[in-house]
């Protein structure tokens, strides 16, 4: 019998921790679970961390970037496989993809940027204008707005704005250039949080929100193009077992996510006066009403 | 009071099936969970039961011995009553333990379809007197989440009085309002906290400013002035117990296995050794220390025990552990607002009547005003705002004799949160009043509609604060004798025309004024400002606002129970919309917050357009030059509320 300890940010995202779960019964892993959420609070996550320790737990599955942060952190060598974690590198967890090296290996939650510009001229295709909104404090988003400026030209003219703390939002209707067609939001904690207030100025103005986080569509957004979380959960119980036959995490590349799937709003279309084409429809994983 | 082991119901939330397998494990008593059908699948976690899950919990729960409750406890809007009568016959097949409800429409239905499941109250019912309770009682609610603000004492008065069962929250998540009574999140932001969708603007930062603007930070604890921090009961078993509360609450349907386990396994260990021996019981300080450590926000008894001040809140909002939304500028006249450019058929009982305006008032300058320049009634009583007094019996005489000389009518109102004090005070004023023969009276909660049925013969009318949101629930309060409805300040043009397609009463819609956001206990100004300035001059002296990081400013009024009420930054102007409210009855001001000259300016311009609207009908058009008028009276910026949204969610 082994001991897994699951690191979890918060229950938003249960579904990999579930998908997690069922990868591990398939595979035949016998295991006793050991959950530890931080509902949203960064700062127990190090205590939470070390508690999973004090289990002396065999592997620990951390879910989120800081949850892996703080599991990384930890004195000795439990290996940890980690999803979604966005960047990775960026977060200086590893510094391959191919060969993480040390403790760590798992399933990356970056969708790619190309990917998602080609959603944005299909869900929008008169779209030429794009504003993208992110917190300038957030390595996360600083990569992803890298990679899309990259991917967007010159198909889309794209005008950043940035924020520096949450407060900043409360300013948004200041902010926004006038013109745009579209908003898209990099994957971010902050933004993501404070989506209300966004949606609130987006759609004041008649502004399609783009986002990167799956519960802001049901929230209001347009649409999404979002890894599957439980599909990533589900990756990493592989890992997580060949760890536990023997294998050293190291050893084991991390891996990118392979099928992004597309999530719709209906509801915002509508009041938007925007068509949802019949095939982004078909193809659609999630549809809101 | 003889202890036996069922004394006391330890009452766990439930989101997820794990949660349940925990919390059942743990020792709960009974769970609390809801179904899928009204949560429109808006999140995608796993959180509450599917109907399928529905009837495996009630099962799993019963072969345990535990009871299970369901929580049917938003309000509803028309449309969706047809799909609440097919999840109520579901919910009769698969007989969970009660539903736990909030729209007083579930009333109506539940006799219509003869539900035989216990009603419980929810505490969105905001049941907070015996009158209320009683009401409940006649219509076969068993069990009632008693309102937060009451204390222990209070509580036991009440189960003494009615005999209902009580359930109490013992810990978890707290709202600063009153519950069932906050319309920030649901006007601000289309999405109704009554309706399960709150964002939250209780937990913004703010700073408190004076009437002038100007910041009063000499002693600022911090800009988290409305974050109420975690109930917790622990250390106080002893003192809920013999309260006579039946069920221990605990909050959060959205919390994890791991948290519901813990807090049920210290509480039940409490109850049962308490139960077993309470003389000989202390608390357990290795418990006490897990429940410290593993809490979320810092802990507060809250109202329990009387009034805490500033112990509620958590200044500093370092616990916090998510933040739903930031500020925002509330939606101006020049935000797109969503109209339907089909008309409401006209109803037939607004032709009866004709386009009747009234105005709330606060004083008799202003009384004079609004019967000068074109009300039909005239709203007094209830809460006087400082340093407004409240209305002595003589003024309310000489107000209805002035009032006459213009032909126009005097309602009395009563104020929304009536707890004993109000109550003993209400019984001699309604007594009184009715002699002075005023032409009706108009009741802010179901305790105050018995107490005037009981005590006046005048005309009865329901305000806004009953949360009319469906026909039936209209249908219920005619049924108890009101003869005029308020529609809730939370729907949007789509839902009032549905309202008014199917309701049995004349209906009245508020279409200008400051409007409340939320009902507090909590005293806002005196617990920032401490207690050396002196409370009653605090608020004598002083009028304040909170100012969030959109810059808007929310004034705090203060009525004569110490109560504040915290108004949006902008108040409601419906007056460009007032063609397509044909089918109202009734067209309200709010102007109790105005001083007499702009009640009189206000009144003036919307008489005038009601009688456009009525001579002119196809023919209107409405002049932007009035809304420039109207804007520049003062004394806020005006706002749509809820009309720039299609559907309020």
């Amino acid at each position: 019998m082994y001991h897994i300890g699951i690191l979890q940010l918060t229950q938003n995202l249960d579904d990999a921790v579930q998908g997690f779960k069922s990868g591990c019964a398939e595979l035949g892993l016998p295991a006793e679970f050991y959950y530890k959420n931080a509902d949203g609070n960064l700062m127990v996550l190090p205590e939470l961390a070390a508690n999973l320790a004090d289990l002396k737990v065999d592997l620990i599955f951390a879910c989120s970037t800081p949850a892996t942060v703080a599991a990384a952190g930890l004195d000795g060598s439990i290996p940890i496989v980690f999803t979604p974690v966005f960047d990775p590198i960026g977060a200086g967890l590893v510094t391959s993809l191919e060969h993480p090296g040390g403790k760590l290996t798992g399933v990356a939650g970056m969708v790619k940027a190309d990917a998602k510009v080609a959603f944005i001229h299909r869900l929008l295709p008169a779209a030429q204008n794009l504003g993208v909104l992110y917190h300038a404090a957030d390595s996360n988003s600083l990569l992803e707005l890298k990679h899309f400026r990259q991917a967007a030209d010159p198909s889309f003219h794209v005008e950043e704005i940035s924020i520096q703390r949450p407060e900043d939002l409360s300013q948004l209707a200041d902010m926004l250039p006038p013109d745009l067609d579209a908003l898209f939001l990099p994957i971010g904690k902050i933004v993501e949080d404070n989506f209300a207030t966004i949606v609130y100025y987006a759609d004041a103005v008649s502004l399609p929100i783009i986002t990167s986080h799956a519960p802001n569509v049901a929230a209001g957004a347009l649409g999404a193009l979002v890894a599957n979380h439980r599909q990533l959960g589900h990756d990493c119980a592989a890992k997580a077992a060949r760890i536990l036959n023997g294998t050293a995490p190291g050893d084991i590349a991390i891996s990118i996510v392979k099928q992004p799937e597309i999530w719709l709003n209906h509801f915002a279309a509508q009041n938007l006066g925007i068509t949802l084409s019949a095939d982004l429809l078909s193809e659609a994983t999630e549809v809101f009403e | 009071m003889r202890l036996t082991p069922t004394s006391v119901e330890l009452l766990a939330p439930v989101g997820t099936w794990e949660v349940l397998e925990e919390a059942i494990a743990a020792g709960a008593d009974a769970v609390y969970l809801g179904g899928k059908r009204f949560n429109m699948r808006m999140h995608r976690t796993d959180a509450n039961f599917d109907d399928e899950m529905l009837a495996k919990a009630i099962k799993y729960a019963h072969d345990r011995n535990v009871l299970l409750y369901i929580t049917v406890n938003n309000l509803i809007s028309d449309r969706e009553l047809d799909s609440m009568r097919s999840y109520l016959r579901l919910l009769e097949e698969l007989q969970p333990d009660a539903l736990i409800i909030q729209d007083l429409a579930v009333l109506e239905l539940a006799r219509e379809l003869n539900i035989t499941i216990p009603l419980h109250a929810s505490v969105m019912m905001n049941t907070h007197n015996e009158h209320a309770v009683r009401t409940l009682q006649d219509y076969g609610i068993s069990r009632v989440v008693v309102n937060r603000e009451m204390t222990l004492s209070q509580v036991r008065l009440l189960k003494e009085r009615t005999g209902i069962e009580v359930e109490y929250f013992i810990h978890g998540d707290m709202c600063v309002a009153h519950g069932g009574q906050c319309l920030h999140s649901g006007v601000l932001f289309g999405q109704s906290s009554n309706r399960g969708r709150c964002l939250k603007g209780c937990r913004w930062p703010y700073q408190l400013v004076d009437a002038t603007g100007k910041v009063l930070s000499d002693r600022d604890p911090g800009p988290y002035k409305l974050a109420v921090k975690d109930m917790c009961m622990y250390l106080h078993l002893p003192e809920l117990i013999q309260a006579g509360v039946t069920s221990f609450k605990i909050e959060g349907r959205m919390r994890t296995a791991a948290f519901v386990k813990r807090i049920v396994q210290v509480y039940r260990r409490a109850i049962d050794r308490y139960i077993a021996d309470p003389t000989g019981y202390t608390i357990d300080p290795q418990d006490w220390q897990d429940l410290n450590e593993g809490r979320s926000r810092d802990f507060s008894t809250c109202y329990a025990l009387g009034k805490p001040g500033t112990e509620l809140i958590g200044y500093s909002g370092e616990r916090e552990p998510r933040f739903f939304s930031q500020a925002v500028k509330e939606a101006s006249m020049s935000t797109s607002a969503f109209v339907p450019k089909a008309l409401p058929a006209p109803n037939t009982m607004a032709a009866d009547t004709g386009k009747e305006l009234a105005v709330r008032v606060a004083d008799r300058a202003s009384l004079t005003a609004a019967c000068q320049h074109g009300a039909n009634i005239v709203y007094i009583g209830g809460e006087a705002f400082k340093p407004a007094k409240p209305w002595t019996l003589a003024e309310i005489a000489e107000a209805i004799d002035e009032a006459a000389a213009y032909n126009t009518r005097i309602i009395v109102t009563t104020p929304r949160i009536t707890t004993e004090r109000e109550c003993g005070e209400l019984e001699q004023f309604i007594a009184a009043v009715d002699r002075l023969k005023p032409h009706g009276l108009m009741v802010s909660n179901i305790g105050m509609l018995r107490l005037a049925r009981q005590l006046s013969s005048l005309p009865l009318e329901a305000d806004f604060s009953l949360n009319v949101f469906n026909h039936l629930t209209v249908r219920w309060l005619q049924s108890l004798g009101v003869t005029k409805a308020t529609i809730s300040l939370e729907a949007t043009q789509e839902q009032i025309t549905d309202l008014l397609d199917n309701s049995s009463l004349p209906l009245e819609l508020i279409v200008h004024g400051s409007l409340e956001a939320m009902v507090l206990d909590h005293c806002v100004p005196s617990a920032v400002l401490g207690s050396d300035y002196g409370c009653h001059t605090l608020c004598q002296d002083n009028q304040y606002a909170l100012l969030d990081t959109a810059g808007e400013r929310h004034p705090i009024k203060i009525d004569q129970y110490c109560r504040n009420h915290l108004l949006f930054a902008k108040d409601l102007c419906l007056l460009p919309y007032l063609q397509s409210l044909a089918g109202i009855s009734r067209y309200r001001i709010e102007g109790q917050h105005y001083t007499a000259p702009q009640v009189g300016l206000i009144t003036a311009i919307y008489r005038q357009e009601l009688d456009q609207c009525a001579s002119q009908q196809e023919d209107y058009h409405f002049d932007q030059a009035l809304l420039d008028k109207l804007a520049a009276i003062g004394p806020r910026e005006l706002g749509i509320g809820t009309f720039r949204y299609r559907v309020s969610r």
